[in-house]
This record gives C-alpha cells, structure tokens and sequence, in this order.
C-alpha cells in the first residue's frame, strides 16, 4: 500500500488503517464519512483469493457476519439467517453485498472459503474474506462483537449479523440465531431506496 | 490580540518541534515473562489451559510524555483530529492541549497515559513495532509474585487497590512493585488494555443458561468457572467485558509487548 505519511521515522511502522486515516485527511477524492467502518482499511482476501480493502463494497448496502468454516453449530445456522435474508428480500435481495469474514485466520485460507462457498451454494453477491489477526480482531472491535479462540482452534463468538449502509456506516445489528429479522430486512431495504 | 497569537504560535512552536530535539526518551526497557499457561477465568468443558508462549513487555506502562512523542509524529492521533469511531470524547481529556500535556500537570509527565481507546494503544503500539499483550499473556504477567513489597497475598493486594477510590493525581510508574518477572505496577495504579479484550463473555449470572443466551453465544451452553477464589480476576474479565474500543478511561492505559 502506498501512502504518504506525515513525520514518519524509520522506526514507524504504521497499520494500514492508521495510515490511510491520513490519506482520508488529505485526499478529497473519494472521501469515506469518518463514522464509516470502511475506515478500516486493511486488506483481506476473498474467496477467489483477491486483495480487497473494506471499501470494495462500497455503493450497496452489505449484510456482514463473521464466522469459521470448521463450526458445528452456530455459523451454519448464521449463514442460513443471511441467506434467508435475502430471500425475504425478493428482487431488492441481489442489490446487497453479503459478506462473511473468518475468525479462523490460519485454517480458514482463500481455498478453504471458496469451499465451503460452494458446498452450501453461495452465489456471486456472497463474498467470504480472510484477514490477518489484526485486521479481524479490530473489524470484531469495531462491530462490538466478542470472540475468543480456544487451546483446540475453535472459536468462541457472538452471534451477530450487522447492516451497513451505502458508504459502510453501521446501521443495525441483530444478535443470536434464528432471530426475527424483520427489522434487518426493514432497515435494508430503507437502505436501498434512499 | 496579536501578541497573543504570536505568543500561542511560539508556544506550539516550542512544544511541537522544538522539544522534541530536547525530550529525549530512552527506549523502553523490557523483560522477559516466561512461557506458561493460562486458565481463563470462565472456561467451557472443553477448554484446556491456553499455552502462552514467552513474550517481552514494557516494564512499565506508556507514560504520558512516552504518548505525546506518538502524537505527535501521528496528527490524526491528536485529541482534536482523532476520529470519534476511534476514540471517545475523552480522549486525552486531561491534557491541556492536543500537543501539551501541561504545566499544571508537571507531576504526571511519567505517570501512565489513560484516557486512551484500544484503538490509539494499537497504532502506538504499531508506531513503536510492538503489539499489545493477549489476556493470557498479561494474566500470566500479572500473576507473578511481588519481589519488593511486603504482602500476605497478592489477590488481597489487588482487591485492596480495587476498593480504593481513583487518586485525584495517578502516581508515576515504577511507584507500586515490581513482580519477578521484573514488571513494575501490573496491579495498584491502572488497568491496562489487551489485544483481545473483547473475547468471548458470558453474560452475568444466568451465564448462558438461557435458550436465548446459548442461540446468541457458540459454545456459551457449558460455561464454568475455572477458580471461585478468584475474585479479582472476575472483576478484571467483567472489566473488560464492559468496554468498547473508542473507550477512553481515567484509569485505563496500556503496555506493550513483542514476540521473543
């Protein structure tokens, strides 16, 4: 990542969100609203094992969870709520970014999620993501969200599944499985008419 | 009026660039805390103790004077620009100003630097090329005996510190005791952030036992407590329970560590 950095020393070493929170300062183009989670702007892979910043999903609303492909219980049953999310959605549901980033920063890699894509059918508007531990752990912070690996390489997590607007402003969160997501669905499709 | 102006111009002049050639601050020293393992305070059946790896950590806290170097060389990270997703609006409340800590704050130019979000202790942590220390890694730092105080036990040391209300002034660092390990105030003058802080939590007393409870949390069914005795540690888990990264807290600061 290129960026110009303002009384760096040789000693800094700056996060990528760090740096490009002074690019955001200093560059007018393509500005994020400082209350956006898009500023984080570490890099993460996708399934097809490309480099994209949080800012790839720009431009439509984005319905994000975070899990780990190796959960028995909980995340199968998180990804079935998304995927009936946008079923509930009708025609509005291909207008949304669907997006699930691991927890599992080692087993989890590119191949792995593109796997498991594939065996529960996940089409083109998902995108799974795959980070480093800093960059899952503060997007996890960001989302208010608790997560905790234990001595097996499970994880321990909240069930939460998140709305981000246009521009990736946190807009609404539900927690725990099979919950009434009228209001997601409420708060989506606001998102998409304005 | 102009003269005022030329007084402040001269006067963040002098703090912004001109001291920093003067203020020289040594590297911090660090130590080494050997390898263990740790037993988080709530654990699930099938939990065995987390091995930690051995790891260096400041001896002390960051100091105030330590963090205005940081903010400095980062303007983003100065009290007036930060990014409220980033930080509270507490942040660095008590300074005087975005690059003065101030006169009248003289006594606590080497005391802990708290009111800082978990945010801003991971860019200075990344600033300096070192990381925060995990739960377990300061949990096991911290558990360490005192070498130079006198003390019967030290959960009762804590839990005394604990009940204490906040000092109008915080004390320097290095002014508690300093472990085996050679840490100094792991317990007696703040609490500190982690890198993991918010992991996994059990919410108070029903700890999971609910249908709604155990559909919110994976694993959260089969929740235990690792040691009863442990009261302190409780408080510190459910401490940390309760915060959120852009939280800055008048006695909440940080220390850093590396990989070995």
């Amino acid at each position: 990542m290129a960026i110009v950095l303002f009384g760096c020393s040789d000693t800094a070493k700056k996060s990528a969100f760090e740096g490009d929170m002074i690019k955001h300062a200093t560059a007018p183009v393509g500005t994020i609203p400082s209350e956006s989670i898009y500023m984080l702007r570490d890099t993460f892979s996708t399934q097809d094992n490309q480099q994209v910043a949080l800012t790839h999903f720009t431009g439509k609303p984005t319905v994000l969870g975070m899990i780990f492909t190796n959960c028995n219980y909980a995340c199968p049953r998180l990804t079935a709520d998304i995927k009936s999310i946008k079923e509930k959605l009708g025609e509005n549901g291909e207008d949304v970014n669907y997006v699930l980033v691991t927890f599992d920063t080692e087993r989890d890699t590119p191949a792995q999620l593109k796997k498991y894509a594939e065996s529960i059918d996940l089409d083109k508007n998902w995108t799974l993501l795959h980070g480093n531990e800093e960059s899952v752990r503060t997007l996890s912070v960001l989302l208010n969200l608790q997560f905790e690996k234990d001595a097996e390489g499970n994880f321990s997590h909240s069930n939460l599944i998140s709305v981000l607007d246009k521009e990736g402003i946190l807009k609404f969160q539900k927690e725990g499985l099979e919950a009434n997501h009228e209001m997601t669905i409420t708060t989506i499709k606001e998102i998409i008419n304005k | 009026m102009k003269r005022g102006i030329l007084f402040i111009l001269i006067t963040v002049f002098s703090g912004g660039i001109f001291a920093q050639g003067k203020t020289v601050i040594p590297d911090k020293k660090m130590v080494t805390v050997a390898a263990g393992s740790y037993n988080p305070f709530f654990i699930t059946k099938s939990d065995q103790p987390i091995k930690v790896k051995a790891v260096k950590m400041d001896e002390t806290a960051v100091t105030n004077v330590e963090f205005l170097e940081f903010v400095k060389a980062n303007p983003q990270w100065q009290r007036s620009k930060v990014n409220r997703l980033f930080a509270d609006a507490s942040y660095l409340k008590h300074w005087e100003s975005d690059l003065v800590i101030g006169k009248k704050n003289e006594n606590i130019y080497h005391s802990p630097v708290v009111q800082v979000s978990w945010f801003a202790a991971q860019a200075y942590a990344r600033w300096k090329n070192k990381r925060l220390p995990t739960i377990a890694e300061w949990e096991l730092a911290a558990k360490a005996p005192p070498k130079n105080i006198k003390y019967t036990s030290l959960t009762e040391y804590i839990l005394g510190w604990y009940k204490k209300p906040n000092l109008p002034v915080l004390p320097n660092v290095k002014s508690t005791y300093q472990n085996q390990y050679g840490l100094y105030d792991m317990h007696g003058l703040v609490w500190e952030w982690t890198f993991n802080f918010n992991s996994f939590i059990s919410n108070g007393d029903s700890r999971g036992n609910t249908q709604e409870e155990i559909k919110a949390f994976c694993a959260a069914g089969s929740v235990n407590v690792s040691d009863r005795d442990d009261y302190a540690g409780y408080l510190r888990f459910s401490y940390r329970g309760s915060l959120k990264g852009n939280f800055c807290i008048a006695n909440l600061g940080f220390r850093c560590a590396t990989d070995i």
